[in-house]
């Protein structure tokens, strides 16, 4: 038998880095060239535009973040894609769907009106007791998640665990089809967070709406994200959490729980998610089984965005994603029916481009 | 001695409590139970329900499965021992079954349709889980009392088994798989006469049976010989090389669109031979393999799965959207893709179709058998092993992986030209990441890296629904469960690969040992 040739891969191997580069730099040239002429040239849309696509990027941003912190959050600890993690979400958005079902047919009569409803005599609470029982079921799932399907493989290759995260991201999603129905169901907010609703602002001589979900959806997400870094970094769990993402065994001999540390992660993970999920219900006012599929991928791709297994990262990626996908198609001058594209193409290029992601170092081959 | 507790019967009975909710909520009950009336050789007449018989063996059944796994362990203690805990289970499983009847035959009885919310959950279903008694409080306590009996009666025999006949059984086995499965084909194969027989046999069935048995079926075999090819091409990069491909689907497209568009008469009207466009097809999937290959296949594992994903995603979008339909005829699909012909005659019908993809796929097994023995084979299984040490016994990592998707890519091509040519149609719905999910699913339930499984694994995914068509609902969340319960029971599959293994000496366990010393 012939030996392979040695120069011909190691001219293989430098071509897969020029390949990186000379990408890189092409594309770069192009966006730039674009921007120009979309501002510029074609001038096709109106500042107060911008200014309305940019606020629907951080609206749907902070949704990605909340959703990227938990792919993160897992990653860092079990170097696992936790492709269940979209249908977590969902669950959550489900919850806030049966809260608010509830509470519209929950009669809550005084004086004045008697046809009155719990959810709009109450509406900050309704929308409260909404995100307390899609945070718990959520924690719940995710804490049953790893119990049931994750747990038992924790010293199995990665391949399988992969594999057995996508076997129960397509049965959580099929169970809800069979148990819900695949069409897809409206979410009736209370009246005063309707979704056409909000303040209207001047910017260029126009009005720009600020929608009171949007904004609600933005500030929870902010609120949560600082909460989390606190926890992370103060607390003694995020301490723990921290030691079993740098070293399982050193942590194990050092007093940590690696089990328990490891359930916590998955809850904290599964709680982000649920509030996703119930700001997406709020937000967007439509569920489906398919839901948690789309923005479960999106913000892995955020994750990897901003580098995984990087909690600021992650928000960042979270935020820079939402922003890209709302005013990319604008910018590209393309369909906006091809957002998902741009979404994809993103993470591509800067997997190919910028693997270790935006903040992200870039991870040891142990790690692999 | 194992000493058994009454949280055992307690999980246990809420374990299958939920599950069977599940199955309930789901509409399982009906499908289950019209199931079980098939098997007894009487078919559900549409628009009907199962008879409340069947139900009733239905639940008899999940009961009776409920009280063995109880007892499975304990076959040492005396049965008067355990009853406490079987009786636990059961009522816990028949309280839990109970409680959720009434609360539906209450429901039911006011009038109220749920299914604005549980779609499955219709009054004629209640009615079935309620065994057609109206008074719900009455149809709960006798759900109470047939659980609780069920498993009663399956503990028992489980029991009965473990103690009487189980020892007897794997002897049987044992003595069976011995003198039939294993001496008596030996010592036949080994004999040229009997081997070219069998040859002759496979031969004779292999061209005799697409003619007799109908196209139905022949659309079904060509169904399973694509997904076989499938599987054999991601087998090559995930079951050999262990790079995990989830987007495997958008080569598959690559391979179908490249097809369809070079022999379809509408968009561009190339019309091209079907050998001709065949290579085309494959090609260009393998040069898409390669070239998404090329920048990501040195950096870490999970990256090249992320990207296949995204790719398979852009694909689909790309293939529906209006940006593209003067190109690829958009959402609509591409009518009339040429079919195959032989100097000459053309081969369009589903006889033909089918010999076309057997002899593919027998060309495809001897190709991959061939590439698994050889250097470039054990190299790639060295990466799956561990891919440092496989670059320090000298395999060049990366052009391996590389070459490991490009081939791979370029069976998904073929796999997706012969895919378009039998259907005469292509659209964006055929490239699904379903696909990819199905094909993940048939490579690992038959047997990662095992060409035997895999063939099985398609005959069993791909077959088995054209055969059980009621289950198709409950289809895709079967495939769910059943890859979670594979990875944790079996993950190497129903026919797993066979390695070469450098036995052990044997060292006394010092742990085991230890633990035997102080009796626990």
């Amino acid at each position: 038998m012939k030996k392979p040739n040695q120069s011909t891969m190691r001219t293989m191997l430098k071509v897969g880095k020029y390949v990186r580069w000379v990408l890189g730099i092409a594309l770069g040239v192009f966006l730039l060239w674009r921007v120009v002429r979309v501002v510029t040239v074609e001038a096709a849309y109106t500042p107060d535009t911008w200014l309305r696509f940019g606020l629907s990027g951080l609206i749907l941003g902070g949704m990605y973040a909340l959703i990227a912190i938990g792919y993160t959050l897992v990653y860092g600890i079990m170097f696992m894609i936790n492709f269940a993690h979209g249908e977590v979400m969902m669950i959550g958005a489900f919850c806030c769907f049966f809260v608010f079902e509830l509470f519209r047919f929950l009669p809550a009569p005084t004086m004045t009106n008697p046809d009155l409803v719990f959810l709009n005599a109450h509406p900050f609470l309704s929308v409260l007791i909404a995100f307390l029982v899609g945070m718990f079921v959520s924690g719940c799932s995710g804490y049953l998640l790893e119990k049931i399907a994750y747990r038992p493989l924790r010293n199995a290759p990665r391949i399988i665990l992969l594999i057995t995260a996508i076997g129960a991201s397509t049965f959580l999603q099929n169970a809800a089809m069979l148990l819900f129905g695949p069409q897809r169901k409206n979410i009736v907010n209370p009246a005063v967070l309707d979704r056409g609703a909000g303040w209207t602002i001047q910017f260029f001589g126009k009005p720009v709406l600020i929608s009171y979900t949007g904004a609600f959806s933005l500030a929870l997400s902010t609120i949560l994200m600082i909460a989390l870094y606190i926890l992370v970094q103060k607390t003694k769990l995020g301490r723990s959490m921290r030691a079993v993402a740098q070293d399982k065994d050193s942590a194990a001999l050092m007093g940590v729980d690696v089990n328990r540390v490891i359930s916590q992660t998955f809850i904290i993970s599964g709680i982000l998610a649920g509030a996703s999920g119930v700001m997406w219900g709020i937000h967007m006012g439509l569920v489906n089984h398919i839901t948690g599929s789309l923005p479960g991928i999106k913000a892995f791709t955020a994750a990897v965005l901003g580098g995984v297994g990087n909690i600021p990262g992650a928000m960042l990626g979270g935020m820079t994603l939402g922003v890209i996908e709302s005013i990319g198609p604008a910018l590209l001058g393309i369909d906006f029916q091809l957002k998902d594209v741009i979404a994809f193409l993103t993470l591509i290029v800067v997997l190919i481009i910028r693997p270790s992601g935006i903040l992200g170092e870039r991870l040891s081959e142990e790690k692999l | 001695m194992k000493t058994i507790r009454f949280s055992k019967g307690f999980v246990t009975g809420i374990v299958f409590g939920i599950v069977l909710t599940f199955l309930f909520l789901i509409g399982f009950i009906e499908t289950g139970s019209g199931l079980l009336s098939k098997l007894f050789g009487q078919p559900v007449p549409t628009n009907a329900m199962p008879k409340i018989f069947f139900v009733v063996l239905f639940f008899v059944l999940i009961g009776m499965w409920a009280g063995s796994s109880l007892v499975r362990k304990y076959r040492e203690e005396p049965f008067k021992d355990l009853l406490p805990v079987i009786l636990v289970g059961g009522l816990t499983f028949g309280a839990i079954m109970g409680i959720v009847a009434f609360i539906f035959g209450s429901i039911a009885k006011a009038g109220i349709d749920v299914r604005t919310y549980l779609v499955a959950v219709s009054p004629a279903l209640i009615g079935l889980l309620m065994l057609k008694i109206a008074d719900p409080t009455i149809a709960a306590l006798s759900l109470l009392t047939l659980f609780t009996l069920a498993t009663l009666l399956g503990a028992f025999l489980e029991y009965l088994w473990q103690r009487r006949f189980s020892d007897k059984a794997k002897e049987l086995k044992g003595c069976v798989s011995k003198r039939l499965i294993r001496f008596v084909p030996q010592h036949l194969f080994e004999k040229p006469a009997v081997k070219y027989a069998t040859f002759v046999i496979a031969l004779a069935l292999f061209i005799l049976l697409p003619r007799v048995w109908g196209s139905y079926w022949n659309y079904v075999l060509g169904t399973v010989g694509i997904y076989i090819l499938l599987g054999l091409g991601l087998n090559i990069i995930t079951g050999w090389t262990g790079q995990l491909v989830i987007g495997y689907v958008a080569f598959f497209a690559v391979g179908t669109y490249t097809f369809a568009l070079l022999t379809a008469p509408e968009p561009h009207g190339l019309m091209l031979n079907f050998w001709l466009a065949l290579a085309i097809a494959v090609g260009t999937s393998a040069l898409v393999g390669f070239l998404i290959g090329l920048p990501i296949l040195n950096l870490r594992g999970d990256y090249l799965a992320i990207v296949t994903l995204g790719f398979a995603e852009i694909i689909r979008i790309l293939l529906k959207s209006d940006l593209l339909t003067w190109f690829t005829g958009g959402p609509r699909g591409i009518r009339d893709v040429g079919g195959p012909t032989l100097f000459g005659m053309v081969l369009n019908d589903d006889v033909n179709f089918t010999y076309l993809i057997f002899i593919m796929v027998l060309l495809m097994i001897f190709f991959v058998a061939r590439l698994q023995r050889s250097r470039t084979g054990r190299g790639w299984e060295a990466i799956r092993e561990d891919q440092t040490v496989a670059k320090a016994t000298g395999v060049n990592t990366f052009s391996s992986k590389l070459l490991a998707l490009t081939l791979s890519a370029a069976a998904a091509g073929l796999a997706g030209a012969l895919f378009a040519s039998r259907n005469q149609f292509t659209g964006p719905e055929d490239h699904v990441l379903l696909v990819a999910i199905n094909v993940m699913c048939l490579m690992i339930v038959g047997g990662i890296g095992n060409i035997p499984g895999i063939v099985l694994g398609a005959l069993v995914l791909k077959g088995l629904p054209e055969i059980l068509r009621e289950i198709s609902n409950f289809r895709m969340l079967a495939f769910g469960a059943l890859l979670v319960v594979m990875m944790l029971m079996r993950p190497e599959g129903f026919l797993p690969a066979k390695r070469p293994k450098i036995s052990k000496p044997e060292v006394p366990d010092s742990a085991q040992a230890l633990k035997e010393d102080q009796g626990i």
